[in-house]
């Protein structure tokens, strides 16, 4: 644990000696967003791991959720090239139920995550926003690596994507969209109807 | 168990040809740039042929494979489970020693080196996983990545038969490690074949008890569950490719210099 931390640590301080852009107001920015995470792990551990019904704790990770994360930006993303053919009833509605459907998949778990701990690293730039390196542990599981990727284009910091182990979730999620679009004949209602179906199960 | 190594690259070289012959996926039309770069960012030409064997393969997983992976979470406690992990993840270290080598790593490969040593002595034959907790983490190595670190492109996609998700590359390096591995050429005999087999078993119940939640999250939340793996199973494998590259890890002992990659 200690180890992979001080790896996580000095191969970012060696990406940094390294030449990357290092500009006053860009490592604030990297400041900012690494400041930005770990009051987020810090508040996500703390309603996951604290008293309550599961339902309180849901509707607490919710507002986190809600308050943290570019919901909007990441629903465009995940229908790629389908969004400007989407008219804007439709756009609205899509946006609508990946809403719903995300908050199913994350809050519907909760008793999962119990006894999580969210150890913060450093933060990097990249293509596209900051991305800010973490550990996450929970009990009977490995240590798994997961980068929270920050943009702070709407002027205050929003995840934008989370990687897990090297996968990214908006990218999962593109790839599962297209995928059924394309089975689909790139039909966006089709996708909004199956979307419809998902937000009615209970999670 | 020499008996053994055979079938599988021919059981590889099989597939490939069968899947080529049997169907590729239909270009997009060269008018349609945005459809096109996704078909090639998908690297699924064979996409037909390999829906057909997840459909096989998640009907025997459903039937065999997931029900063997839930009773042996629910019959044996953790710690079992675990020391049980631990051995397996053991048995593989010389191969995960010799890719090391391969990719030439050698940070890495001191510290495979020491996870056998300490966890074959100091761990009881690996039931321990003393080595982690000294400082000799366990890192990701196959000749799926040294092929990668040679040079060698991946491929298409490609879904194997029991398998599962694989490539060209993944595929020649899956028989390339058990060519590598000493265990498959050690002895022979019944009772040797027969406990081949055995950890081969243990392996795979193993590591899809370890996938459980994963899978039926995938298969609850995917709509289409094959290009959610697909997906996945590209992005995980590049970036264990990029974290070998990248990894320039600082050692107890101080293992000498390695050469960097661009």
């Amino acid at each position: 644990m200690l180890t992979r931390r001080i790896l996580l640590l000095s191969a970012s301080t060696i990406l940094a000696v390294r030449g990357l852009p290092s500009s006053p107001a860009r490592a604030q920015n990297l400041d900012q967003a690494a400041a930005f995470i770990a009051q987020t792990g810090t508040d996500i551990v703390t309603v996951v791991n604290g008293p309550g019904s599961v339902a309180d704790k849901q509707k607490q990770l919710q507002a986190i959720i809600d308050r943290t994360v570019d919901v909007n930006e990441v629903a465009r993303f995940c229908l790629g090239r389908f969004w400007r053919t989407a008219s804007a009833e439709q756009q609205k509605e899509y946006q609508e139920l990946f809403h719903r459907v995300l908050m199913i998949n994350i809050t519907g778990k909760i008793g999962e995550y119990q006894g999580v701990t969210i150890a913060v690293g450093r933060a990097q730039p990249r293509e596209g926003g900051i991305v800010v390196a973490s550990t996450v542990s929970r009990p009977g599981n490995p240590p798994s690596k997961v980068d929270w990727v920050v943009s702070t284009e709407s002027g205050s910091p929003k995840i934008v994507d989370l990687i897990a182990e090297g996968t990214s979730l908006r990218l999962t999620q593109r790839s599962d969209y297209s995928a059924y679009l394309a089975r689909n004949n790139n039909s966006v209602q089709v996708l909004i109807d199956a979307l419809k179906q998902q937000a009615s199960q209970p999670g | 168990m020499r008996r053994l190594s055979q079938p599988f690259p021919l059981l590889a070289a099989a597939v490939v040809l069968a899947a080529m012959q049997v169907g590729c996926a239909s270009k997009p039309p060269a008018d349609d740039p945005d459809a096109v770069s996704e078909y090639n960012q998908t690297n699924d030409p064979l996409e037909p042929t390999n829906r057909v064997f997840y459909a096989v393969n998640d009907g025997l997983d459903t039937v065999i494979l997931r029900p063997l992976a839930v009773a042996y979470r629910y019959i044996l406690p953790e710690t079992v489970r675990s020391h049980t992990h631990n051995v397996l993840t053991n048995l593989s270290q010389p191969v995960t020693l010799f890719n090391d080598i391969l990719q030439a790593r050698s940070r890495r490969a001191g510290d495979s080196l020491m996870r056998l040593v300490v966890n074959s002595t100091v761990g009881v034959g690996g039931v321990f996983d003393v080595a982690t907790g000294w400082g000799w983490p366990a890192h990701d190595s196959d000749a799926g990545m040294t092929l990668a670190m040679w040079g060698l492109p991946g491929g298409a996609y490609l879904f194997l038969p029991v398998l599962g998700p694989s490539s060209p590359r993944d595929a020649t390096g899956f028989a390339s490690d058990i060519a590598l591995d000493p265990l498959t050429w050690v002895g022979n005999g019944e009772v040797v074949t027969a406990l081949g087999w055995t950890r081969y078993s243990l392996t795979a119940i193993d590591t899809r008890a370890g996938l459980l939640d994963d899978l039926d999250k995938i298969k609850a939340q995917a709509l289409d569950p094959y290009a959610t793996i697909r997906s996945l199973y590209q992005q995980h494998r590049q970036s264990q490719i990029d974290d070998a590259r990248s990894d320039d890890r600082t050692t107890v002992p101080a293992w000498f210099a390695q050469p960097r990659r661009p």
